[in-house]
């Protein structure tokens, strides 16, 4: 009967003991990151049948279960892999938007500095000091524009050096979860079926690290192990077996790491699909939405900057009388073969001189074995063509050698080194093209009234061959006029009847006469060399306000577009990371308000426990002394 | 709800975290006097600050242009002012040597003192800027516009004239063509000229004349042709142009008028027979020549019956050219003076749109330092009150009663 009794206040004693160190275990851990709280889940001991009834045999320790809600710890980790995702895009995204929108960092106030100098050569075009202004400004116009580009250059390195740092990290944990999911299978098979809690949530913890990386989902097997997929459907981890991601070289850019799905010894290109979630998605997104956009839009800038500008200056004379060559040098477009072309064909860019088409996007071109097809990569505009070469968008196309086959692959990325390689192409001031190539004059013999314009040749290069010839326009009568080469007195236009004011085209060039001449008057347009002629250097300077990229907007505002859309990108990002970073933390607390250790609560269980087994002892000295009475009666 | 620990302690370190990025904010908002930090703050004011900057930028260089301009043009309008205050004195000695009481040796001493006008204008021509560029040189302004030779001054330039962006629609020209200025200037009356034959052997003289029916001028030169026999003078008109005579035997009666074709002059003296006087349109003669031929005239004998006569018609047709060249130099100076006050009125524009855009730039860009100062108060409260209450509430904990 006592030994019931013994019984009884051992297995007491036995369920606060589990009950303790359950408790100080869940104190110990009340911050271990994915840790669920536990609790010993007892129940009464199998009775005892008598006669009597049936006879309570004390506590048993069912097992120790924690404390555990899997919709809600999902719920975390799909908030946590949007949050991680949208964190590390704006955390990139205020990077650049800081790079671009810097006062005097950005590009705007060496632009003024570049016009002002052009202003100041009109305004002066034979000084020499004014004419090193000029050659001062474009260079460091050219510079602002190569750091701008490397600093957007050091941010795409980096987004490389990210993705290859991310991808290890996923793969590691990718390796983790498959042991993980072996070691939970072996020990609940050794425990009999109860669950292995501190392995379980070392599994949940390193999941919910994957979807700090990269969404992750998990489908739960029969012996308890997790199957992970990512969000384009690969799986990540079945079973015990891992497989994991690569960081690949695009094959079309070799500047740029892509995201290869890597399983059985082959390599899977993920680029095209949509790597959602996490800190790698949230970098791919940066790459294509903001960090391509912005340095594709600064290179537009620089190509149709250093075009124009290159345009008008070819139209005028330098110092010495010779024609203006270009101010600005500048990159080619790139054409990109992709690695993984079956032929040999070289495609060659080239800008075809209509700058106001140029556009920021990149181009896909693509063979498929009788036509070839040109994609705009930033609408998906399509061009169809079956030959070489072709001018789309301000860029030629052409077969520079070598031939295609079916299915090749080309990048055209025609602006990607405006930015890189814009420089200024002259260091003579005195190569600096100031005046216009012709200058008009009326004899002074003439008799009638008639004016005639300063003139003006015609863009864009190249010029009409005999714009420098001088042409004599003789009156006839008061309404006809003839024009002649003055060298040789060959006729250009005889009897041409006479307009006031209306443009008189020879040659290349334009002139006006106004007024009445009279017959004999005679107008003379001849090459300019005047050194003191600045017509050439007042286009120059109206480019400045001239709607040139793309055919609408100025350099600046095109520039001031891209400040405006880089800083939108980023706040929006700001206020969806900031509600995205609530709905975690959101999501946190519901789980943790399940699963998380509040210490006042153990403290209160710790109290609870040592009662009970102070109480559970008295039971055992209750016994004892029923058994020493037993034992006095005997004695 | 249960409320996890570790929660607990995560709630107040993210809330005064919050705090802190905002007060930082607010901070550096403060210590640069910028609303706007980077772009993602406020992207379309971020954008339009740009272009406002690149406005106002564009505006101050006008404004700098205008300067530049302005020192042209003032600089030309004071050669302007020395050109006609030359062609004053030149007047006053052709004047002078009129008076009949003159010998000729006074006439000659004259003509030196026209060649030392005659120098001081070549160099007035030849005026170089504060560049040391030639002002008159229309663009060629590396060499000597006017260049004394045996056949005269010559001019070495073109006709280009150099304009200047002042305002982004407006170019203003700020200078004037040497050829335009000292060459391009109608001789005679402005419509037509009459002169006296240097062969002429009477004693007529021809007037300056005028246009009494601009309708039936022809723009062909006329000869009028004296015929003397006894004590009857008559004339011819002829039309040489053409070659076709306009009228024969006319009366002569010293001082009446002859009119031909729309114009009207008058001969006085005694011409002798075959005295030919020409009347032609109005062509460009050089200030230049003219104070040339003006010398040549008066290096000339008066002695004889022509002599007189000749040199006051060469006097005469000095004085008409001086006085054209005097009005074409006035125009162009009351040209110049109009640009400069047109700049003046650029320049009050500009500096008001200068102005504006400052005001729109701050709109824009500036902080609110009354908002901005209050928000930092009540964050820093806010932050403390974060802090305080995070104190209060990690302090509480069953394990301090156990």
């Amino acid at each position: 009967m006592s030994s019931g009794l013994f019984g009884i206040g051992v297995s007491g004693l036995y369920a606060a003991q589990l009950g303790i160190a359950t408790t100080g275990h869940n104190i110990s851990n009340a911050s271990t990151p994915g840790y669920s709280r536990q609790e010993v889940l007892q129940a009464t001991a199998p009775s005892m049948a008598t006669g009597a009834g049936f006879l309570g045999r004390g506590v048993q320790v069912e097992t120790v279960r924690r404390v555990y809600n899997e919709f809600l710890v999902n719920q975390v980790q799909v908030a946590r892999a949007q949050a991680a995702e949208l964190e590390a895009h704006h955390a990139q995204a205020h990077r650049v938007d800081a790079i671009l929108s810097g006062d005097t960092a950005g590009l705007a106030f060496a632009l003024q500095d570049f016009f002002g100098a052009v202003h100041g050569l009109a305004a002066n075009p034979a000084s020499t000091a004014v004419r090193d202004q000029l050659l001062m400004g474009a260079d460091a116009l050219a510079a602002r524009f190569h750091m701008l580009d490397q600093r957007l250059a050091d941010e795409a390195a980096s987004v490389n050096r990210q993705i290859s740092g991310s991808i290890d990290v996923i793969n590691s944990y990718a390796q983790q979860i498959a042991r993980l999911n072996g070691a939970i299978a072996t020990a609940q098979g050794a425990a009999g079926g109860s669950p292995p809690n501190d392995l379980l949530d070392q599994r949940e913890a390193l999941l919910s690290d994957l979807n700090r990386e990269i969404g992750a989902t998990y489908v739960i097997q029969s012996d308890g192990s997790y199957n992970i997929f990512i969000s384009t459907g690969h799986p990540l981890v079945v079973g015990e077996e891992a497989y994991g991601l690569k960081a690949v070289t695009s094959p079309v850019n070799p500047e740029r790491l892509e995201v290869a799905y890597a399983a059985n010894g082959a390599t899977l290109p993920l680029w095209g699909a949509t790597l959602s979630g996490g800190r790698l998605g949230g970098l791919l997104a940066f790459r294509t939405e903001a960090l391509d956009s912005a340095r594709n839009a600064l290179g537009q800038t620089a190509v149709v900057l250093a075009g124009t500008v290159n345009a008008q200056h070819r139209l005028g004379l330098d110092a010495r009388g010779a024609w203006g060559g270009d101010l600005f040098t500048i990159g080619a477009p790139l054409v990109h073969a992709s690695t993984l072309n079956a032929g040999n064909a070289v495609v060659a860019g080239s800008f075809s001189g209509d700058y106001a088409a140029v556009t920021a996007s990149d181009y896909r071109l693509r063979f498929d074995g009788s036509a070839y097809t040109l994609t705009r990569l930033g609408d998906g505009a399509e061009w169809n063509f079956t030959g070489f070469p072709q001018t789309i968008d301000g860029v030629r196309l052409e077969l520079a050698s070598g031939a295609m086959q079916a299915g090749d692959t080309f990048q055209v990325k025609p602006v990607a080194l405006g930015a890189r390689t814009i420089a200024s192409a002259i260091s003579d001031p005195a190569r600096i093209a100031a005046a216009a190539p012709v200058v008009s004059a009326a004899a002074l013999t003439n008799m009638g009234s008639g004016r005639i314009s300063a003139g003006s040749v015609e863009g864009p290069p190249p010029v009409h061959p005999d714009v420098l010839v001088p042409v004599t326009i003789t009156f006839t009568s008061g309404g006809t006029f003839n024009v002649t080469r003055t060298d040789n007195g060959t006729p250009i236009a005889t009897g041409v009847s006479y307009t006031a004011g209306e443009p008189m085209r020879y040659n290349g060039w334009t002139v006006q006469i106004t007024g009445q001449p009279v017959a004999g008057d005679t107008f003379t347009v001849t090459r300019s060399d005047g050194t003191g002629d600045n017509r050439n250097a007042l286009l120059l300077a109206q480019l400045q306000g001239a709607n040139t990229v793309g055919g609408s907007t100025s350099y600046q505002s095109s520039y001031a577009q891209l400040v405006s859309r880089v800083g939108g990108k980023a706040n929006q990002l700001s206020v969806t990371a900031r509600a995205h970073a609530n709905l975690e933390a959101q999501a946190v607390r519901a789980q943790q308000s399940v699963s998380g250790v509040n210490l006042d609560e153990e403290a209160a269980r710790l109290l609870r426990y040592q009662q009970a087994y102070h109480a559970s002892g008295k039971v055992i000295q209750v016994a004892a002394t029923l058994f020493d009475t037993l034992l006095g009666m005997i004695g | 709800m249960r409320i996890s620990t570790s929660i607990l302690y995560d709630t107040g370190v993210g809330s005064m975290n919050r705090q802190q990025v905002e007060l930082l904010k607010t901070q550096q908002q403060l210590a640069s006097g910028k609303r706007i930090l980077t772009a993602g703050d406020d992207p379309i004011a971020a954008g339009r600050t740009i272009e406002v900057r690149h406005a106002q930028s564009a505006n101050q260089q006008y404004a700098g242009n205008r300067q530049q301009a302005m020192s042209r043009l003032a600089l030309a309008e004071m050669a302007l002012g020395n050109l006609g205050n030359l062609i004053q004195n030149v007047k006053v000695l052709a004047a002078g040597a009129a008076n009949p009481a003159m010998s000729d040796r006074d006439r000659a001493s004259l003509a030196v003192e026209l060649r030392s006008q005659l120098e001081e204008l070549v160099g007035l021509a030849n005026m170089r800027d504060e560049g040391g560029h030639f002002m008159f040189g229309g663009n060629r302004v590396n060499g000597q516009p006017f260049a004394p030779t045996s056949a005269g001054v010559v001019y070495a330039g073109d006709q280009g004239t150099r304009l200047i962006q002042v305002s982004d629609s407006r170019q203003i020209a700020v200078g004037v063509p040497g050829s335009e200025l000292f060459e391009r200037i109608r001789d005679g009356n402005g419509t037509f000229s009459a002169r006296a034959d240097s062969a002429n052997a009477g004693s007529g003289v021809i007037s300056a004349g005028s246009v009494v029916d601009a309708a039936a001028l022809t723009g062909a030169t006329y000869a009028i042709t004296f015929n003397v026999s006894g004590s009857t003078i008559t004339y011819d008109v002829t039309d040489t142009t053409s070659g076709t005579p306009v009228s024969t035997g006319n009366a002569y009666m010293s001082g009446n008028a002859i009119l031909v074709a729309g114009m009207r002059v008058e001969v006085s003296g005694e011409p002798a027979d075959g005295d030919t006087f020409t009347l032609a349109p109005s062509r460009s003669h050089s200030l230049f020549a003219t104070i040339e031929e003006l010398m040549q005239r008066l290096g000339d004998s008066t002695a004889g019956v022509a002599g007189g006569p000749r040199l006051m018609n060469g006097i005469n047709t000095a004085m008409q050219n001086l006085d054209q060249a005097l009005d074409h130099v006035l125009a162009a100076r009351a040209a110049l003076g109009g640009r400069l006050k047109e700049l003046d009125a650029l320049h009050a524009t500009g500096e008001t749109i200068d102005a504006q855009y400052q005001q729109t730039l701050s709109q824009l860009e500036d902080v609110d330092y009354a908002q901005a100062i209050s928000r930092l108060t009540q964050q820093q409260l806010y932050l403390e009150a974060a802090q305080r209450s995070f104190m209060r509430v990690s302090g509480l904990t069953l394990f301090n009663y156990l």
